[in-house]
């Protein structure tokens, strides 16, 4: 796990991954019509102090937003940041209300995958978080 | 150039735009297969026998408790769901959204020096509301969208998600309405103004499909087809 | 349990095997390396990835797997009884086997110290029992009062280690000022011939025609 940690982000890897997936990522990215309707769906938000970090649009196109544009080229500490939004900002609950219709929990499904690949995941039993994962 | 945008350039844009739905609409069926209920092992719905009704007799005080009853029922069924929808979490913004949208596509369907032009060209067009009525519509669709605007720069939240392409289309989608009531006011140079109309309106057809403003089909394709908890029945398609 | 199944895939959970640190992806990962290194310890060769989803009790997660599963002759689940079987039902054709015994739902007594709180058994008395299950607590699972082998101070005659559930019961009943509540008699559960259990939430009985 060491290793993987210092290892460089196998930007092939992660390519694939999103390829695998880019018919609806693509179209789920360019109609979400960020239009905020569906902060007030994730319990996280309301229980956040209405917090815009927490809206799930704001996750996916922090996450999965910035994979697509930058075409799967990132580096290892992109990774970790986006672990944040990810994991931490969002438990999946897949409550998530889009008027559009676009899968939001699958968007973040599929950026935890790409951090997967990579080896980044969150650590259930490290201590000292502020906030811990759950 | 002038020739060019009045002419040719309005088929194009016509062209661009039901080709480009029909392009979208085709690759978001080639891009998803029918949902395999089959190998999740979900049971499928059993259709229900149409119930024979005991028959009503036709009092008025039966007739009223049938009504009663029926709306009561019907309300416990559905209002859990239809509490959650936006109707009730942003009821503002909702309402501002529908009535956006039905004077979107009713002032230009419904003006009447489209349709003139509409039985010009292809001999037929659509009934026509008094012009009072249109220019009303195109004021409440330029006003929901100076409250869309002040939403992307002074609610907070929603200026955490906004880029400049969000600005772009919204210009692009209000650019017709603000040329089109120009010119139907003469104001300005009539002639220039409308060439910017017709400029605008194709423009903005051509962007449809292309941009989030897809969100025409897509919104119907996503809600009606693809499963969700919000979606419009069990959806059929799946990525 | 493998045999001859040969290649196979460790399937990791992201869910509650995860958070107990039972089957997430750094366990999932782990076990691979295991059977791998078991397998060449006996001369063989056993070629196991790991891939892990979300959860591995709902349909919405398996697009990768859906992709990846026909490259495989087995699937090694590290998820609970759930996911496991919903693996199956997917993969019909595909050997799945549980790398893990689910236990309970319990709660996190500290980093890695987990405890039995639930059974769910589907007819919750907690209300009545001051929030002390007798299904779980009980070793006996009695529910209408301690069976009479109390030890004086208060233990399970079966276990001396755990409070006797009743005793305890009593306790937090009367702090409340609750303790009516104890008399009250509950009929016998039903333990026997229970059939899977379904539930549909009531706003969406209408889709699915029920």
């Amino acid at each position: 796990m060491a290793a993987a940690q210092q290892a460089t982000v196998d930007t092939g890897k992660v390519k694939d991954l999103l390829a695998a997936h880019r018919a609806e990522m693509k179209r789920y990215l360019s109609h979400c019509m960020h239009c905020t309707l569906c902060a007030e769906s994730c319990f996280l938000f309301m229980a956040r102090d209405k917090d815009p970090r927490y809206m799930p649009s704001y996750k996916v196109l922090n996450s999965l937003g910035v994979l697509y544009r930058r075409r799967g080229r990132v580096e290892r500490s992109f990774l970790e940041k986006i672990k944040k939004i990810v994991w931490r900002n969002c438990v999946l609950c897949r409550r998530c209300y889009c008027p559009v219709g676009v899968d939001i929990p699958r968007m973040i499904a599929l950026a935890r995958a790409v951090c997967r690949s990579q080896g980044v995941y969150p650590d259930f039993d490290e201590q000292g978080h502020q906030e811990s994962w759950l | 150039m002038e020739e060019f945008i009045r002419g040719p350039l309005v088929w194009i844009a016509f062209a661009v735009f039901f080709a480009g739905l029909l392009l979208q609409g085709w690759l978001f069926f080639r891009n998803t297969s029918p949902r395999q209920r089959r190998r999740l092992a979900v049971p499928e719905p059993k259709k229900k026998k149409p119930q024979k009704d005991k028959k009503t007799p036709l009092t008025p005080a039966a007739l009223y408790a049938w009504l009663v009853n029926g709306s009561s029922a019907c309300y416990q069924r559905h209002w859990p769901r239809l509490r959650r929808t936006v109707l009730f979490t942003h009821p503002f913004m909702t309402v501002v959204t529908v009535v956006f949208h039905t004077f979107l596509f009713a002032a230009p369907l419904l003006a009447r020096a489209h349709n003139e032009l509409l039985r010009r060209g292809l001999g037929a067009g659509l009934p026509s509301l008094a012009d009072a009525a249109v220019d009303a519509m195109t004021l409440v669709v330029l006003l929901c969208g100076a409250i869309f605007l002040w939403r992307r720069l002074l609610v907070r939240r929603v200026r955490a998600i906004t880029t400049f392409y969000d600005y772009l289309v919204l210009a692009i989608t209000l650019a017709p309405f603000v040329t089109g009531f120009m010119a139907a006011h003469h104001w300005l140079d009539y002639h220039t103004v409308i060439l910017v109309h017709i400029g605008c309106g194709e423009l903005m057809l051509m962007a449809i499909p292309f941009t989030k403003l897809g969100h025409m089909i897509y919104f119907f394709l996503y809600r009606f087809l693809l499963p969700g908890e919000y979606s419009f029945g069990q959806g059929s398609r799946a990525w | 349990m493998l045999g001859q199944l040969n290649p196979v895939l460790v399937l990791g959970c992201g869910g509650c095997t995860s958070i107990c640190l039972a089957g997430g992806q750094r366990e999932a990962e782990q076990l691979a390396a295991d059977l791998r290194e078991d397998y060449g310890n006996r001369g063989g060769q056993l070629e196991v990835n790991t891939y892990t989803i979300e959860r591995q009790c709902n349909a919405d997660f398996f697009a990768d797997i859906d992709r990846l599963a026909g490259d495989y002759q087995a699937i090694v689940s590290t998820a609970c009884g759930a996911g496991v079987q919903f693996v199956a039902e997917r993969y019909p054709r595909l050997p799945v086997l549980p790398a893990l015994n689910t236990d309970f739902v319990g709660f996190d007594k500290d980093v890695g110290w987990y405890e039995e709180n639930c059974r769910t058994c589907g007819d919750c008395v907690l209300g009545e029992t001051g929030g002390i299950c007798p299904v779980t607590r009980c070793a006996k699972s009695l529910f209408n009062g301690p069976c009479g082998g109390t030890r004086a101070d208060g233990t399970c005659e079966v276990d001396p280690d755990i409070p006797c559930a009743w005793f305890e019961i009593h306790k937090r009943l009367r702090e409340q000022g609750r303790l009516e509540l104890i008399t009250r008699v509950r009929p016998a559960r039903e333990w026997q011939n229970q059939i899977r259990r379904t539930v549909i939430q009531e706003p969406y009985r209408e889709r699915y025609g029920k």
